[in-house]
């Protein structure tokens, strides 16, 4: 890491891949937003016979009910998006007050905060979301409230260690000494020296896990966890459809390919972003 | 100092396993209310609750119940299943054996898959071999593991009836009949971690063949297979060895889905099966050795590093 940055504005020519990732970002975006004004059938109603074959109708081709694929793929963007974004922004800004506030204030306070995260996550990722979801019980299954707060509750530790980490670098600088030395409050020091500096590597990290969330979503719909049927989510219509892979394959491989291309769009975007700020993108267990 | 600081690390990784035994606890018994009514149901009457509870002393309080179910799994015992009433020990061992020899097949598959591939593409940096490898392990890494399962059962257990599309076994099945069995879920794992790992060996790959040294031994004429296998390839291996790792605790959460897709019948289908009949106790016990797994494997990680650079040792 190089000196203090304060926040700024990009000027600098943007890398192709963060472009590229960003413009199918948009993509996804549009559709999630307009998609009630021009979806040809209702996602949920049986609109043809079951298990046709791609046409020009349909497109991804019918499901068990008879449903047209297409149109619920392109309704799941809203659910796959909002429950990714939205879990993964509460789950980074809190890991990131958590961490830098560890890291900063020090002493019992912060060893104590990270054993219990490090006792967290070392329960594996998918596990844990399990294990809370057994947890929650049979009466919360499928609500969207209880997915966001599984992921919340698995990232956050996660975003935590890797904030407390920036944290406890940025301490020992110069220019925190002289922001004391100033006499700058705790909050004025968060806001001016730590949010700024610790901004790209959040912002990466943001990027990282959002490109997870929808797999991890989407793996608990297929485990039986996720989102209850009807609703148009990825997951759920992949595992729906498995039966016919061999009979209609385009009813599967064309919801995994658009769930495969939100997910390199988000890791293009997180690449070039992790490039332009001079950084590597790594998952990190 | 260095026999200090192992034993450091291995107090740290008693403590985290602790805490985290507690916390698995706190999950499985104390937050989700009523225990007896969510493994009975809502229908049944308050004396069958009352009678279950007492038979599994869940009336006691929760500290003392943890630290009998912590003694307990200390000892080996790990209390019995709600729904069957087996021991929950014997239950877990038969399906670790399975889930062991597949994640032991999974990474037999992968590292010779993954030093060949960043190879190839290394060596044939930005020409067309490398944009396959590029463009396939980028697919890797954007599919979930449901969807490759699916994917590769398709084209290997449908289309090409190579392998069976579901992965039962037995212990009547001779050894090969079970290697075959377990291929697909084996292949789907190793590509997964694959695709992390070719990535990061390529790119150190490139780095090196790129340094004076290798350019030193091509021209003092060092035939070119020996320059990249003895010169290049063990100076690259660091960076890949270190995602070798977090695979290993990759395969932990990875083997759920897998063995779910080709309902193998490992650890992961268990816990899935325990969660959706509410037993807890067969989940308590999958989870604790999942995180066990996990803090060993970080442990000799840590500890390998620590003998093999001595620059750590002072921190």
């Amino acid at each position: 890491m190089t000196g203090r940055v304060g926040w700024r504005v990009p000027t600098r020519r943007l890398p192709t891949t963060l472009r590229v990732g960003g413009t199918i970002l948009i993509g996804f975006f549009l559709v999630a937003l307009t998609v009630p004004l021009w979806a040809p059938y209702s996602p949920v109603e049986t609109v043809a016979l079951p298990f046709k074959g791609a046409s020009l109708d349909h497109p991804f081709g019918t499901d068990v009910l008879g449903r047209d694929v297409f149109t619920r793929v392109a309704y799941g963007t809203r659910i796959d998006l909002l429950l990714s974004l939205t879990s993964t922004v509460i789950a980074v800004l809190l890991g990131a007050v958590i961490g830098l506030a560890s890291g900063y204030i020090g002493g019992w306070f912060d060893n104590v905060l990270m054993r219990a995260f490090e006792a967290i996550v070392s329960i594996p990722l998918l596990i844990l979301a399990l294990l809370v979801i057994a947890a929650a019980g049979p009466q919360y299954s499928g609500s969207l409230l209880l997915l966001t707060a599984v992921v919340v509750l698995v990232y956050t530790p996660r975003v935590a260690r890797i904030s407390r980490a920036v944290a406890v670098d940025l301490v020992t600088r110069d220019f925190l000494t002289v922001a004391r030395s100033r006499g700058e409050s705790t909050w004025s020091i968060t806001r001016r020296e730590l949010a700024p500096n610790a901004s790209g590597v959040l912002l990466v990290e943001f990027g990282v896990r959002a490109g997870y969330a929808p797999i991890l979503i989407g793996s608990l719909a297929f485990l039986g966890f996720g989102v209850r049927a009807p609703t148009p989510e990825w997951g759920l219509i992949i595992s729906e459809n498995r039966a016919a892979l061999a009979t209609t394959p385009v009813v599967v491989l064309a919801p995994a390919a658009v769930l495969a291309i939100l997910i390199i769009s988000l890791n293009l975007a997180t690449d070039g972003l992790a490039r332009y700020l001079g950084r590597t993108a790594v998952r990190t267990p | 100092m260095i026999v200090k600081l192992v034993v450091s690390r291995i107090a740290l990784a008693v403590v985290t396993l602790v805490t985290v035994s507690a916390l698995i606890f706190a999950f499985a018994e104390i937050l989700p209310g009523d225990i007896a009514a969510r493994v009975l149901g809502r229908e049944t009457t308050e004396e069958q609750r009352q009678l279950f509870r007492e038979r599994l002393n869940l009336d006691r309080p929760f500290y003392e119940r943890y630290g009998t179910w912590l003694k307990g799994s200390l000892q080996g015992d790990l209390g019995r299943s709600f729904v069957n009433g087996q021991p929950t020990r014997v239950l877990v061992e038969e399906r670790a054996k399975n889930t062991f020899s597949l994640a032991a097949y999974a990474f037999v598959l992968y590292v010779p898959a993954t030093l060949l591939l960043a190879t190839v593409a290394a060596l044939f940096h930005n020409r067309v071999p490398d944009s396959v490898i590029s463009i396939l392990t980028l697919a890797s890494l954007s599919l979930p593991e449901f969807v490759l399962g699916t994917a590769l059962m398709f084209v290997f257990a449908v289309t090409l009836p190579l392998f069976p599309a579901l992965s039962f076994t037995d212990p009547s099945m001779s050894f090969g009949e079970r290697l075959q069995a377990m291929t697909l879920p084996a292949v789907t794992l190793a590509v997964v971690m694959a695709g992390y790992a070719v990535r990061m060996l390529r790119d150190s790959l490139i780095g090196v063949l790129d340094s004076d040294y290798v350019r030193m031994a091509m021209l003092k004429g060092v035939p070119r297979r020996r320059v990249v296998l003895r010169h290049a390839l063990p100076n690259a291996l660091g960076p890949a060895l270190n995602v070798t790792a977090l695979n290993l605790t990759y395969l932990i959460g990875g083997v759920v889905i897998v063995e779910q897709v080709f309902e193998y019948e490992g650890l992961g289908k268990l816990l899935v099966d325990a969660i959706s009949n509410r037993d807890t106790p067969v989940v308590e016990a999958i989870v604790l050795l999942a995180a066990a797994v996990y803090i060993l494997a970080n442990l000799i990680a840590d500890v390998f590093a620590l003998l093999l650079n001595p620059r750590l040792r002072t921190g």
